[in-house]
């Protein structure tokens, strides 16, 4: 160990020394560090510990994260895409793009009073193809869940049915009515009789909310402002149309040669072909 | 165990802290192992960088300028040269006002506190202690 020793003068050799120049002869600084045969032995001892306990701690915490960090995974994961729901021939002239929130009154008037016509008089003709958007608004309390119980339904081929239903009952799980709207959908998913379990599993762990929010961001990357918008052809029409002012744009939009197919979009979605949507 | 050995050590522990957040920063290490406090939630914020430079890694600078100095004081050479005590002092007292800056940021700008953070700073504080004690038994 080292000892601090006042020298006062005197050298390790015990022979006079003269001091420093400048260095004060008197107070408690005249100090000098005997270093020599000083044992250093403990201190690079406790270097030692110290470097090992460090390196040791990062390392353990970098084969953690090895050990975490590499997992086996489906490699069949798709991105989340912003296909929609597509109804009709994917190819057909005209396509209706319809950004719609299940909590908005407005879309469940068009759902409920205009769609039918859409579906029977223009889908199943194959003049135009649908496909529908969710655009869950924030001031809707349970938009979310009702387009995660939609998407659901969607994994067991049928959004459409689920759609209808939605849209049907919103004055049962709207927001003002209820903060636990499951039971409903829940109630719907039965009554479709999808699978109970997998509906579930799937509305519990969110599966579909990233699709949900694609869906969402293609809207505003469109200006969509506001449920129920349009787009068809070249123009966004915000607002509930009845059928004959929807025909009116369809038919305009197929005399302009502008209306040109979607591109295919990995479209996962129910497509079912005209002659087969749901009236 | 001269002052300086201590201080040395004591560095050489700050070293390793400093060592591990930045290599959590620079994405060497997936997460904190930080059972207490919020220490992701700091070392993500937009303070936990300096200059484009993580503050991790300028407090990995500190910690080894301290250590280089601390230890070359042990040495036969520099054992009896106060500027050692000096750099000791005026780089602990530099790191107690760093560390207060951030502690002060983590209270009451970021409202998270780190617990890595928060044993740096009490290191620091104790190396100031020591630096002083030093200092003022400095060599002629």
């Amino acid at each position: 160990m080292a000892k601090d020793r006042v020298e006062a003068g005197r050298g390790r050799s015990g022979k006079q020394v003269r001091p420093a120049a400048g260095a004060s002869q008197s107070g408690a600084h005249k100090k000098k560090v005997e270093i020599r045969g000083t044992d250093r032995r403990p201190f690079y001892v406790l270097l030692g510990l110290i470097a090992a306990a460090a390196v040791i701690f990062i390392g353990w915490q970098m084969s953690q994260t090895k050990s975490m960090g590499v997992v086996s995974i489906d490699p069949n994961i798709k991105l989340p895409e912003a296909s929609g729901y597509l109804l009709g021939n994917a190819s057909a002239p005209v396509q209706i793009l319809e950004f719609a929130d299940f909590e908005c009154p407005a879309c469940g008037s068009f759902a409920t009073l205009t769609e039918p016509d859409v579906r029977k008089r223009l889908v199943q003709t194959g003049q135009v193809s649908f496909r529908f958007l969710d655009f869950p608004l924030p001031i809707h309390r349970n938009t979310w869940d009702a387009s995660m119980a939609a998407a659901c339904a969607n994994e067991q081929g049928k959004f459409w049915e689920m759609h209808d239903q939605i849209f049907a009952t919103q004055d049962q799980w709207n927001g003002e009515q209820t903060n636990r709207p499951k039971s409903i959908f829940s109630r719907l998913a039965k009554q479709l009789s999808l699978n109970q379990s997998q509906w579930d599993d799937c509305y519990d762990t969110q599966k579909y909310k990233l699709n949900i929010a694609a869906n969402q961001r293609e809207g505003e990357r469109r200006m969509v402002q506001s449920t129920p918008t349009f787009i068809i052809g070249d123009k966004l029409i915000p607002g509930a149309l009845g059928f004959d002012q929807m025909k009116q744009y369809v038919d305009s939009a197929a005399a302009m040669a502008a209306a040109k197919p979607f591109p295919p979009l990995g479209d996962t979605a129910l497509s079912k072909p005209p002659g087969k949507a749901k009236q | 165990m001269t002052r300086r050995m201590i201080i040395a050590a004591l560095a050489l522990g700050g070293v390793g802290l400093a060592t591990y957040l930045a290599m959590y920063k620079l994405g060497l290490i997936g997460t904190l192992a930080c059972k207490i406090g919020h220490c992701e939630t700091v070392n993500l914020s937009k303070w936990a960088t300096l200059m484009g430079v993580p503050v991790a890694v300028w407090g990995l600078g500190f910690y080894l300028l301290l250590f280089v100095v601390a230890f070359m004081g042990t040495t036969e050479r520099f054992a009896n040269a106060p500027w050692v005590s000096h750099a000791l002092l005026a780089l602990t007292a530099w790191g107690v006002v760093f560390s207060s800056w951030l502690t002060y940021l983590e209270l009451f700008v970021i409202n998270a506190v780190c617990m890595f953070c928060v044993i740096s700073a009490c290191l620091v504080f104790v190396l100031l202690l020591l630096s002083i004690w030093e200092w003022r038994h400095r060599p002629a």
